[in-house]
């Protein structure tokens, strides 16, 4: 698939961030075009996480430029980038337990005023997810990691999201569910969602998506279209076993 | 009956402190004086400006919540992220400071704070209880009605629910954290108070009354298990029972040392509190 051209949906620009004294990320530089499904990967701790985290809120970028939709959002509050239309599907899943899967998808649209819109999709997702459906009034922790991650997917889908940032999706499932999981996202994106995603497995991630990046130490070292990536030798011998 | 009285000012007690415990992780050593503010509203209220005994109660809460709600924003807020040792000092000099203007205000000597209820007890079948405390048995049941429902079927208990479950998930999800902690703050004050407004009139008000009220909302918190509501009832309605059955039968000088006896049996026997299946809220 060719990436669509056109101006960036998300562009970062010599991002900086830290957790206290330790850097994450040394001026990181990335776009997503709108209709991509770009990915991201590398090695633990080189900063995928990070950039995720960056973007959505959660950590504060010192230096740089976060633009979004021609709107700069670094510094916002995650409320602000979610409603913005950046919805962040965490690592490791990480749905409510003790809150059932209709109160988990409720949080999902927890910034959205139009009740009326939430409560068709609250349909429309449990219709798409059959699996759900069956467990509305279940709770969360109770869900095998699988369902747990439709839940987690789902409850992002309910912010109607323009762009959605994947965290790790296959980390800890079964090859059969993680094969699922990356249907679901191919899904996501021919219905018109820019993705975002980071991904440890490497060769999964570039099969399915437009670009790649290469990430290290808190920087991008390589770019480029997932095709050319897959025959990149620095690639194949780090990241791909070969 | 007289414990359920006593049980139920108890577990609105609990309910507050546990779910300031359970969601910000803060030991919160004013309770007991919020619930004494709450006490001096209600005789404020009744005594002075003859409202009724429902304005009263509402009364205390409103001034419990606000006060509550203006400690978490200038005392708490500034000090998120750091230690719980940190919290806990601070909420130490609350107590204090809090204590100390309440005597400043009122003065030391211990006030009965009227009620517009006849003594004359209401005698239904094998027992006898007066109407006033029949009346703050009912609030209590109704305001613990309205917190169940303030916490599972309301969008904001729901944010509250989530943010205590994994707080980064919630903010994620676009929940303002801060102002949930401020809310849940307000709420807790809001609930001692109420519970100082029931029980003052059955007792007398005086600036140390919260000190003991503190003691056994930390009992019942203890034997319901950490950010447990449905542990926090029942553990202020079984505080409040024993301690009446103590009094009745033991001895009425005893009352406090029974409650104390059951806490220290129960985390012998079951440290993670009587109801702990896992921590949670709600």
């Amino acid at each position: 698939m060719s990436a669509p051209d056109g101006p960036a949906l998300l562009t970062l620009e010599d991002v900086h961030a830290a957790y206290g004294p330790v850097a994450a990320l040394a001026g990181l530089d990335l776009a997503v075009r709108p209709g991509e499904l770009v990915c991201l990967i590398g090695a633990n701790g080189a900063g995928k996480s990070s950039t995720l985290r960056a973007i959505s809120g959660l950590l504060r970028a010192g230096r740089g430029r976060i633009v979004f939709d021609g709107r700069e959002i670094g510094g916002l509050e995650p409320a602000e980038i979610l409603r913005a239309g950046i919805a962040h599907c965490p690592e490791g899943r990480r749905v409510f337990p003790h809150l059932t899967v209709d109160e988990n998808l409720a949080m999902g649209a927890y910034v959205r005023r139009d009740r009326r819109a939430v409560t068709d999709d609250l349909e429309r997702v449990c219709e798409h997810f059959p699996i759900l459906a069956e467990r509305r009034r279940q709770m969360a922790g109770t869900l095998s990691g699988g369902e747990q991650q439709m839940l987690a997917i789902a409850r992002a889908l309910m912010a109607r999201p323009r762009l959605m940032l994947f965290d790790e999706p296959s980390l800890g499932l079964a090859p059969t569910v993680v094969e699922t999981t990356f249907g679901i996202i191919a899904d996501i994106r021919r219905r018109g969602t820019t993705v975002l995603m980071v991904e440890q497995n490497a060769y999964l991630a570039l099969r399915m998506a437009d670009r790649g990046y290469v990430m290290e130490t808190g920087r991008i070292v390589l770019e480029g279209p997932a095709a050319e990536l897959l025959a990149n030798d620095h690639v194949r011998r780090a990241y791909l076993g070969g | 009956m007289n414990g359920l009285v006593l049980g139920g000012t108890y577990a609105l007690l609990g309910i507050g402190l546990t779910l300031i415990f359970g969601l910000m992780n803060v030991v919160n050593f004013a309770h007991g004086e919020f619930y004494t503010l709450g006490a001096y509203a209600a005789f404020a209220t009744l005594a002075g400006l003859g409202g009724g005994f429902v304005a009263a109660v509402l009364g205390a809460i409103v001034c419990g919540a606000l006060l509550g709600g203006l400690t978490e924003r200038v005392l708490l807020r500034p000090l998120r992220g750091e230690s719980i040792d940190t919290t806990m000092l601070v909420m130490i000099g609350v107590w204090i400071a809090m204590q100390n203007a309440e005597l400043l205000v009122w003065g030391g000597v211990a006030k009965s704070i009227p009620h517009p209820f006849p003594t004359e007890p209401l005698v239904l079948g094998p027992v006898a209880i007066a109407p006033l405390r029949l009346f703050v048995m009912a609030l209590a049941a109704g305001l613990i009605a309205a917190s169940y429902l303030l916490i599972h079927r309301t969008k904001l208990g729901r944010a509250m629910r989530a943010t205590f479950q994994d707080a980064e998930t919630a903010a994620l999800m676009g929940v303002k954290i801060a102002r949930i902690h401020t809310v849940t703050f307000a709420f807790g004050s809001g609930l001692a108070a109420a519970a100082g407004a029931l029980l003052g009139p059955v007792f007398l008000a005086y600036p140390s009354m919260g000190d003991l009220a503190a003691l056994k909302a930390f009992s019942v918190v203890i034997l319901g298990g950490l950010g447990n509501l449905p542990g926090a009832t029942l553990g202020g309605l079984l505080l409040g029972i024993a301690e009446e059955l103590g009094a009745g039968y033991v001895s009425s000088g005893y009352r406090d040392a029974v409650g104390f006896v059951i806490i220290i049996v129960v985390l012998l026997f079951r440290p993670s509190g009587l109801f702990a299946r896992q921590e949670r809220i709600g």
